[in-house]
């Protein structure tokens, strides 16, 4: 379990962290998510016991960090964002020393070492001098020293950058497994994995948190009505006006794909679906296209952030650029107009990494 | 006390693994066997007045003590500067291990490492005493001069490795201080008032290594060297835990 009460860090005048409380039950996984520079980075230091808070509290595993900071950290497995190892080691031999280091001792180093060796795949790579290998594996070995004393809070800060694409569902895969043992905190800025990883997300932005909930309740409380794709072959210029009439749909706007295409906006419960067909059939139109796009974590993250840097942008360190929020429309997420497009945004973003699992 | 145990024992494996480690032993050992050479010869020439201290020149002259600044410097400027560089601190501070751990396990492996350079050389004296009678005492004084210095002086690169993340400006820093206290020492001629001159004496690092090859074993010079190393070491103990706060 973690809490976090009331946590503040402040950089001379710089706020890097502001406030931000949490809590990460035991068995669960909880995602942090937030935009580069938005804090994510300074709270899980400051979780870990590697920054000390200007503010705040944190229990790990029901020991206060302040009063017991050496139990903290060995109920505490962490992975850096940058993970640094000795290059001049090999890989035993390091997860040996750090095995000694966390207090184990003779038969249990070897069972350790060769239970996180096993569980990491690091079995091809286990004499291999650190140097050498690549980033994928170097990363694994980070994993690997964070899970070798079997703690029962684990702190993951990005773990999967800089990997391939195999090798990321793989370690996703161990995520998810180690997850189900412990208390997991795991920091990311890719979307999808958080929808697929996370029972709880928080989304961080400029040292605050902006939201928290499933990412299904985040979802709903946040974003506006699920837009439904329509495309006509050579459609009539009554088309709209008559697809508006049907029940369930709140306004018709062009689409994107040229000037057949259409984008509905629905209500949250209905599915207009077959109203378009039985009316495409009765006018007899050609239906190219017919898909129901849910919002996703996605326009949650591009609104609540854009949200918050148009209301701020004057005054204070230049803000970092939220990923995807160029293009968006920044909206009052209490009345949306009109949900931006999941397809669209995800096209726009270089740093995202679509993976299907 | 195992993580203090597992640290030193990585830090002694890293000198032994580095490039520069083997570097400094080989340099070590031709520039201390040349001195050996000179001393040799000298001693073989039969104008030269006879010694009681044959291995002086090995444990006292000018090239002792460069070479003395020389591997306090290089044996510590790696030691913690290298860490908070590559990052790797983060993952040792989130150990259960302290910051004072952290220092004196990387301090020991230092002086381990200083010990074992050292070591080799005691053939010379056995060269000697196998050709001559050889007094033991200087000797031992001699060595245990050298243990005292090495440590007091690694115990100060420890320090300024833990203040920059630069190998190179910790060097640079170690040796200028080492530099300026060895010569302040020296200074102690140069006064003609007497407390002064009794000042600088207690710090008279060439005058104490006189004293230690003589076979005198002051405790005034103990407790000199043991409260500058724990009050250097308690110093980079904190300089560690204050980087957090930055």
């Amino acid at each position: 379990m973690i809490e976090a009460h009331d946590l503040s860090r402040r950089f001379g005048d710089f706020t890097a962290v502001d406030g931000v409380s949490f809590r990460a039950a035991d068995h669960e996984i909880l995602g942090m998510l937030g935009p580069n520079g938005a804090g994510k980075t300074t709270t899980i230091r400051m979780i870990t016991g590697f920054l000390p808070p200007t503010a705040g509290r944190v229990t790990v595993a029901g020991h206060d960090l302040f009063e017991s900071p050496t139990e903290v950290r060995r109920h505490l497995g962490y992975l850096p964002e940058n993970v640094a190892l000795y290059p001049e080691m090999r890989v035993e031999e390091y997860l040996g020393y750090r095995a000694h280091l966390e207090g184990l001792a003779g038969g249990e180093v070897r069972i350790a070492v060769g239970e996180a060796v096993e569980r990491c795949l690091l079995v091809e790579v286990r004499h291999q001098i650190i140097g050498t290998l690549s980033k994928g594996y170097r990363q694994r070995v980070g994993l690997a020293t964070a899970i070798l004393h079997r703690p029962g809070v684990l702190v993951l800060d990005e773990p999967t950058v800089g990997l391939d694409p195999k090798q990321i569902i793989s370690i996703r895969e161990l995520i998810r497994e180690l997850g189900r043992e412990r208390t997991l905190l795991l920091s990311t800025h890719i979307l999808p994995e958080v929808e697929l990883l996370c029972d709880r997300v928080i989304i961080i932005d400029r040292g605050r948190i902006a939201a928290e909930g499933t990412p299904e309740s985040l979802r709903q409380s946040w974003v506006g009505n699920p837009g439904l794709r329509v495309t006509l072959k050579d459609a009539p210029p009554a088309a709209p006006a008559a697809l508006e009439q049907l029940t369930g749909v709140i306004a018709v706007r062009a689409g994107a794909g040229g000037p057949g295409s259409f984008v509905l906006e629905c209500d949250r419960a209905a599915d207009p679906r077959e109203q378009v067909f039985r009316a495409a059939v009765e006018h007899g139109w050609v239906l190219l296209e017919l898909a129901l796009e849910r919002p996703s974590l996605e326009d949650v993250f591009v609104r609540l952030t854009t949200r918050e840097h148009a209301g701020e942008a004057e005054g204070g360190p230049a803000p970092p650029a939220a990923p995807g929020a160029h293009g968006a429309n920044p909206a009052d997420p209490a009345h949306p107009a009109h949900p931006a497009h999941p397809s669209n945004t995800a096209t726009e973003r270089p740093d995202q990494e679509e993976v299907p699992s | 006390m195992r993580a203090l145990n597992a640290t030193f024992q990585r830090e002694l494996r890293a000198y032994f693994v580095s490039p520069l480690a083997y570097l400094v032993m080989t340099f070590f050992l031709v520039y201390n066997g040349f001195t050996f050479g000179a001393v040799i010869s000298y001693l073989n020439d039969p104008r030269a007045p006879g010694t009681d201290r044959p291995m002086d020149s090995i444990f006292q002259g000018f090239f002792f003590w460069v070479l003395l600044l020389f591997l306090a410097t290089v044996l510590t400027m790696r030691l913690i500067s290298e860490e908070l560089r590559s990052g790797s601190i983060e993952v040792l501070m989130t150990a259960p291990i302290t910051e004072a751990q952290v220092v004196v396990g990387k301090y020991l492996a230092a002086l381990t490492f200083y010990c074992a350079l050292w070591a080799p050389t005691v053939a010379y004296c056995l060269i000697i005493s196998h050709y001559s009678r050889v007094d033991w005492g200087p000797i031992a004084g001699g060595y245990f001069g050298i243990f005292c210095l090495g440590a007091f002086f690694l115990s100060i690169g420890v320090l300024f490795s833990a203040l920059t993340r630069s190998q190179l400006l910790a060097a640079i820093m170690t040796f200028a201080v080492l530099a300026i206290l060895f010569v302040v020492g020296l200074l102690e001629n140069l006064f003609n008032n007497e407390l002064a001159k009794q000042t600088l004496g207690y710090v008279d690092l060439y005058g104490h290594m006189e004293e230690f090859h003589k076979g005198i074993v002051d405790s005034r010079h103990l407790i000199y060297y043991a409260s500058a190393i724990c009050f250097f070491l308690f110093l980079a103990s904190r300089a560690l835990a204050d980087r957090k706060w930055r």
